[in-house]
């Protein structure tokens, strides 16, 4: 399966919505696509989980890429998702200390940024 | 399997080329086994993660290496329990020089300490004449649960 990336924005927000599998194979998509959005100046980006099918600790190092990228621009990167599968990935790494995790894009753009 | 698994033999055994774009194949083909084999929906998730993790240590240490070897993959039904384990021929094993990331973070340890997490009697040891083998079950649960609901593990951040 691949991986399908759409990006809109709303407001601020660059909104990332992915769908598919992220993987070793995948992910470097992903992270290409963090990169474009840092470097074209989008620095509060919501990264819309919902329709990934399977997440790997590939998948896991580029959103911490993602993060540590937006944070040198005092930026945000905000996770939805809500299907325990993946959150279990998030959890057993650690991961939910670091990422705000949102049930909704609308939460996460409300949400005030750390 | 071999001693690792207590001599039972694999239901069913899978053989690929060292490619990353595969794994997804090999996750559809444990998800289907593990189904029939009457693992509930959370422990497929948990083999299918377990199993992709430490077939991407193998695929990119043999990438490294230059070696085309394919990597072999067991299933292995029993009564109470679903093992699969994974042998390949690449060198003793090593981060690669930026890690899978492009030195991000290091995913091989986030890698590693998900399969620790999420599966029962990991089991690593290498092969006479070189390579690596990696073996883990998981028991049938009433949802196939896995061993461990959480560990919190080191922050990759700090």
């Amino acid at each position: 399966m691949d991986l399908d990336l759409n990006v809109h924005k709303e407001g601020d927000h660059s909104v990332l919505e992915v769908a598919g599998e992220i993987d070793v194979y995948t992910a470097p998509k992903l992270r290409e696509q963090l990169i474009e959005l840092v470097s074209d100046g989008s620095y509060h980006i919501v990264v819309d989980l919902e329709k990934v099918d399977f997440l790997d600790s590939t998948g896991l190092g580029v959103l911490v890429g993602g993060l540590k990228r937006v944070r040198n621009h005092d930026g945000s990167l905000q996770l939805v998702c809500t299907q325990e599968k993946i959150l279990k990935i998030f959890r057993i790494t650690g991961l939910t200390k670091v990422f705000p995790i949102h049930s909704s894009v609308a939460d996460a753009i409300s949400a005030p940024v750390e | 399997m071999d001693a690792d698994a207590g001599g039972v033999p694999a239901t069913v055994r899978l053989a690929f080329a060292p490619e990353a774009r595969l794994l997804g194949t090999i996750r559809l083909v444990v998800g289907v086994v593990a189904r029939k084999a009457g693992m509930g929906e959370e422990g497929i998730e948990d083999l299918k993660v377990a199993v992709s993790e430490t077939c991407a240590v193998a695929v990119g240490d043999l990438n490294r290496a230059g070696l085309p070897d394919q990597i072999e993959v067991d299933l292995v039904e029993a009564p109470d329990r679903f093992g699969i384990e994974v042998r390949d021929r690449a060198p003793a094993a090593s981060a690669g020089p930026e890690g899978a990331a492009g030195g991000e973070v290091d995913d091989r340890e986030l890698g590693l300490a998900l399969i620790g997490a999420l599966v029962d009697d990991l089991k690593t040891s290498t092969l006479e004449g070189g390579g690596n083998r990696t073996s883990f079950w998981l028991r049938r649960g009433p949802q196939g649960l896995g061993p461990i609901p959480g560990v919190d593990l080191p922050s990759p951040l700090t």
